[in-house]
This record gives C-alpha cells, sequence and structure tokens, in this order.
C-alpha cells in the first residue's frame, strides 16, 4: 500500500471529510486523483480549503471525474462557460436557489452525479453554511419493512415548481425536465442503496393516491432530515465542497441577507438512477 | 427608553470586544469565546462581557480548558445559586451539584437526544447549564445542536404570534425520567404549567417555550387541535435556519440559556465513550410580559 498524498479528516462519523494537502486547481496527480475519488465515495461530500482557481481550472479539475453536467435553468449563467453556474445572493435577492433538501436536478433523467462548488466571497455576517446529509444512513435508518415497502417503488421528479417563475421574466411554454426515479437507488459504485426522494423536485409516488403518496413522502423527507446524518459546513472564502448527489441531499441556508454570497459550480454528468 | 437600551447594548457590546473574543458561529445562535481561562479567577469587567455573550449569543463555547470540579462550580456560582438536577443518573460523589453525562459500550440510550430545554418539567426550571466535557468519542461524533427560540417565535406571523401569546402547556418529566429511565420514583416525577412563549427576564426578548421532550399538550385546546399545533410548532423550532452545530474537543466549554434555546445531543458514536460534567444555574419561574 502507498504512502497517502492527501490527509483526510471526517467531519462526522457518517458524512463530510475535509481533505488536505492538495492544490485541485493546480494539477491533480494520479494518485492524489484515486484518493480524491475514494475519499468522495466513502465521505459522500469532502471539502477543501485555500483553492485560488480560475474557472477553466475549476472546470478542469472536474472533467478529471467525468464529463460536465449543462444545467437546465441557470438563474446565473455566466458567458462563455455554460457548464458553470454561478451561486449569488445579495441585498436585490428575493430567493437564493437551494433552500429547501434537495440533490441536484433530480428531475433530470440523468441527473448530474456530483457537484463542486467554488465559494468566493462569504457573509460578512457568519451566514450561509450548507448542510449535507446522508442518503444511505437514511435509507439504512428505516425498519425493514418500511426498506422493503419503499424498495419496490418509484416517484415521479418535476422541475416545474422549482423553476417555474424562477426567471425574471417567467416563460410559459418552457418545458421543465421530468423523470420518474426508483426511491431507493442502488449507487453504482458502492453497490449501497440510498433514498432518493427530496422536497425540491420529488412530485408524488407512482401508483399510490395523492393522500398516500403525501403522507409516505413526508415521513420520508422528515425521516431524511435528521441531524444524525448530517453535517454542518462552515464556508471562507476559496473553500470547495464537492458532494455525490446519488447518495447526499443538500440545504443552503439563507440566513445573511442582505449580504452578499458569491461562487462558481460546475456539475458532473450522471446516469440513470437504477 | 428603547434608546437608553439600545446604548446599553452598543457599551456593552463594546466592553466585551476588549476583555474577551467573541466570534459568532451563525447569524441566529452560538459564539465561541477566546481568551478566558475559566478555572482561574476572572475579573468583574470580564465576567461581565462573558455573561454579555451569553445573553447576546445565547450559548456560548471556551475550548482547551482545565478546570477542576471546584473550579467549574466557582465559576459557574457566578450566575446564580447550582440547581440540583431532579434525577441524576451518574451522581458524582460529594458533588451533587454535578450531573456527569457518560455514554459507552454498555450504554442503552443517552440524555437529551430529543430536543429540549433542560428540566423545563420543573416549576422553576434551570436558567443554564454549563457542560464541560473530558472525553470525546474516536470516531468524530458526539456533536450537540443548539437552536434559538428567539429566532423560532420572531419567524412566527403575527397572528400566530398573537394566538400562542396567551396560551400555556403541560410539561412532564415522566417520558424523560419515568418507567425506569431515571432513579426518580413515579410519584415524584415534576409537572409544571409554562407559558407557550416566553419572556426572557434579562433580555425582554420573546421565545418559544415549548419541547418535545417535556411538553405534553397546550392547556387551553382540546387534545388533537395540542397535538398539531405542537407538532407544527416543534417542526419549525427544529429549522435549521435557528441552528449552530458545535463540534466537542477535550476539554471544550458549552455554556447555554435554557430560556431562549434548545439543544439535542446526537448518539452517532456507540460503542464509544463520551464523558464530562454538567453544572446548572437554577431558574425562575416562566413568564410571559407582552
Amino acid at each position: 500500500m502507498s504512502i497517502p498524498s492527501i490527509d483526510v479528516r471526517k467531519l462526522t462519523p457518517t458524512i463530510g471529510a475535509e481533505i488536505f494537502g492538495v492544490d485541485i486547481g493546480h494539477g491533480v496527480s494520479k494518485g492524489q486523483y484515486d484518493e480524491i475519488r475514494q475519499a468522495l465515495l466513502d465521505n459522500l461530500v469532502i471539502f477543501f480549503r485555500d483553492q485560488d482557481m480560475t474557472l477553466d481550472q475549476h472546470k478542469a479539475f472536474g472533467r478529471l471525474f467525468g464529463k460536465l453536467h449543462i444545467h437546465p435553468e441557470p438563474a446565473f449563467p455566466v458567458a462563455g462557460h455554460p457548464e458553470v453556474i454561478t451561486i449569488k445572493a445579495d441585498e436585490n435577492s428575493m430567493r437564493v436557489a437551494g433552500e429547501v433538501w434537495h440533490s441536484d436536478v433530480s428531475c433530470d433523467a440523468e441527473p448530474p452525479m456530483g457537484s463542486i462548488l467554488h465559494i468566493h466571497n462569504v457573509p460578512e455576517n457568519g451566514g450561509g453554511d450548507t448542510l449535507f446529509a446522508n442518503m444511505y444512513a437514511a435509507y439504512e435508518g428505516l425498519s425493514e419493512t418500511m426498506q422493503s415497502f419503499v424498495g419496490g417503488l418509484s416517484a415521479m421528479h418535476d422541475g416545474n415548481a422549482a423553476y417555474r417563475d424562477k426567471p425574471a421574466v417567467p416563460d410559459p411554454d418552457k418545458v421543465y425536465p421530468r423523470a420518474e426515479h426508483p426511491i431507493v437507488r442502488t449507487h453504482p459504485e458502492t453497490g449501497r442503496k440510498a433514498l432518493f426522494v427530496n422536497r425540491y423536485f420529488t412530485e408524488g409516488i407512482v401508483g399510490l393516491s395523492v393522500e398516500e403518496s403525501n403522507a409516505l413522502l413526508e415521513i420520508l423527507y422528515r425521516h431524511i432530515e435528521k441531524p444524525e446524518w448530517q453535517c454542518r459546513f462552515k464556508w471562507q472564502p476559496n473553500s470547495v465542497a464537492f458532494w455525490d448527489n446519488r447518495c447526499a441531499q443538500h440545504n443552503a441556508i439563507w440566513d445573511y441577507f442582505p449580504q452578499r454570497r458569491f461562487g462558481y459550480r460546475v456539475a458532473l454528468c450522471g446516469e440513470k438512477p437504477v | 427608553m428603547i434608546m437608553e437600551r439600545f446604548d446599553f447594548l452598543v457599551r456593552s457590546c463594546k466592553l466585551a470586544d476588549t476583555l474577551i473574543d467573541v466570534q459568532k458561529l451563525t447569524p441566529s445562535i452560538g459564539a465561541e469565546i477566546f481568551g478566558v481561562d475559566l478555572g482561574a479567577e476572572i475579573s468583574a469587567r470580564q465576567f461581565q462581557a462573558i455573561h454579555q455573550a451569553l445573553l447576546d449569543h445565547q450559548v456560548i463555547f471556551f475550548r482547551d480548558q482545565k478546570m477542576s470540579v471546584d473550579q467549574q462550580k466557582a465559576f459557574v456560582r457566578q450566575f446564580g445559586e447550582l440547581h440540583i438536577h431532579p434525577g441524576p443518573r451518574f451522581p458524582i460523589d460529594g458533588h451533587p451539584e454535578i450531573l456527569g453525562i457518560w455514554a459507552d459500550e454498555n450504554s442503552k440510550r443517552v440524555s437529551g437526544e430529543e430536543w429540549h430545554s433542560d428540566v423545563s418539567c420543573e416549576p422553576k426550571p434551570a436558567m443554564a447549564s454549563m457542560l464541560y466535557i473530558h472525553e470525546v468519542p474516536k470516531n468524530n461524533g458526539g456533536d450537540t445542536l443548539f437552536a434559538s427560540m428567539y429566532a423560532a417565535f420572531e419567524a412566527l406571523s403575527d397572528p400566530f404570534k398573537r394566538f400562542l401569546s396567551g396560551l400555556t402547556a403541560l410539561h412532564t418529566g415522566a417520558a424523560a425520567y419515568g418507567g425506569g429511565r431515571s432513579p426518580i420514583a413515579a410519584t415524584n416525577i415534576p409537572s409544571a404549567e409554562h407559558p407557550v412563549i416566553r419572556t426572557h427576564p434579562e433580555t425582554g426578548r420573546q421565545a418559544l417555550y415549548v419541547n418535545r421532550y417535556f411538553t405534553s399538550h397546550i392547556a387551553q385546546l382540546s387534545r388533537s387541535e395540542s397535538n398539531a399545533v405542537l407538532e407544527y410548532l416543534y417542526g419549525h423550532a427544529e429549522k435549521v435556519e435557528f441552528q449552530c452545530r458545535f463540534k466537542w474537543r477535550a476539554n471544550s466549554v458549552a455554556f447555554w440559556d435554557n430560556r431562549c434555546v434548545q439543544h439535542k445531543v446526537i448518539w452517532d458514536y456507540f460503542p464509544y465513550r463520551r464523558n464530562g460534567h454538567r453544572i446548572t444555574v437554577s431558574g425562575d419561574r416562566p413568564f410571559h410580559q407582552i
């Protein structure tokens, strides 16, 4: 076994680790790449501090892990960089994206497998933390009876509620992504089972009445949101978070209005959930 | 009157700045305090600054503290009379004011896994609690969450605030201490009726004062109405916007104000060991004043 070239420090027993000893914008060795990928699989979300990188470097780091995803409805597109979305909130913001627990763009037929967020400016009031939750742990925390019930079900995910009326000029004819996914998803790399429904995109459970679906989803959402399978990350300028959407959900806290928070995100293409 | 109060706050904040180093954890709740040795004698002005930080941030944290049991008691006594817990699971010989906090490979449960305000089932619940953790679990678990009940109250709509303002709720230790969960005899389990919205006696701010662990029902509502309203309020109080999450190290200290804070411990470290000492300051009878 080779000597590890990166330093992985777990944040909680269930999810999250900070990675030290690597400058991700300036060339990652094969050994470091393998260790970072393993750290992501082991910890679901990994964090890097003090990363100074350009958009091109950010994209290059992302491309090491797969093809970059193009967001269907970026709130703030970046000229010349369709793979990059701007994350920003300031004194003019009426809302921020991702204030509800979610897995990124789960309304896509092939939702992004991972996302890499580089934060440049943090709000001065100490706000703007992000929470991440482990969907393996949430699944494993269900009773066996409930596991087998939801294991046989699928749910519709719809971008309509999340994205319509959000652009400055809403387009009534725009068609937003919509997809059916299993409620329990098997991670293609680890083989572990994870809950894959979320408040932001999931519309209903296929084959159940609306009332049954609402009740069951509410049970699952409340269960998913237990702090026992969460970590909470406090950003600094040039912090980076890299999370696996196949087994993690996240929730961005907007507790810093009217202050400013700014950064860029790239996402990696994923496969159809199974 | 308001301006005087504001001036006082500004002055106290300035005072606090020069005597201790206060670093906020989130906009709603929590601050780490640096530059204080709690085991040593502190000056009256430094005490005042710490007291003000507790009022401002509702829970304050200190790192790398070395205190004997007597030093911990001496520090906390400056805030008021020490509270004796009605049913300690891990009493410490010769120190009835100390509540031992202990979990290890033999633990079947830990205290405080539900959101709560300490002993709100008592007629005069503990005003503040200081927990001094000696040993942290080896797997990085055992964080504690704290939530601001000022922020939870302030985020309610005005009509809902008015609705709650006239109500009182029954709190009981039955679920926490009954059924053999503590040495307290069934006939001695504390219970009390408290306002749903509590006015903080020092800051004058309003705070939501019901919690899953001790509150049984709202006195003025039917049982089904009470269940529905309480469930709504618990879900609201548990929003992450009102919280901070504290990661302990050996010799970290947390000091929280039960009059405006709820907390929840996370037991994600079985079979590892976590232990420490808690000391609690006696409190007054909760009241509501518009």
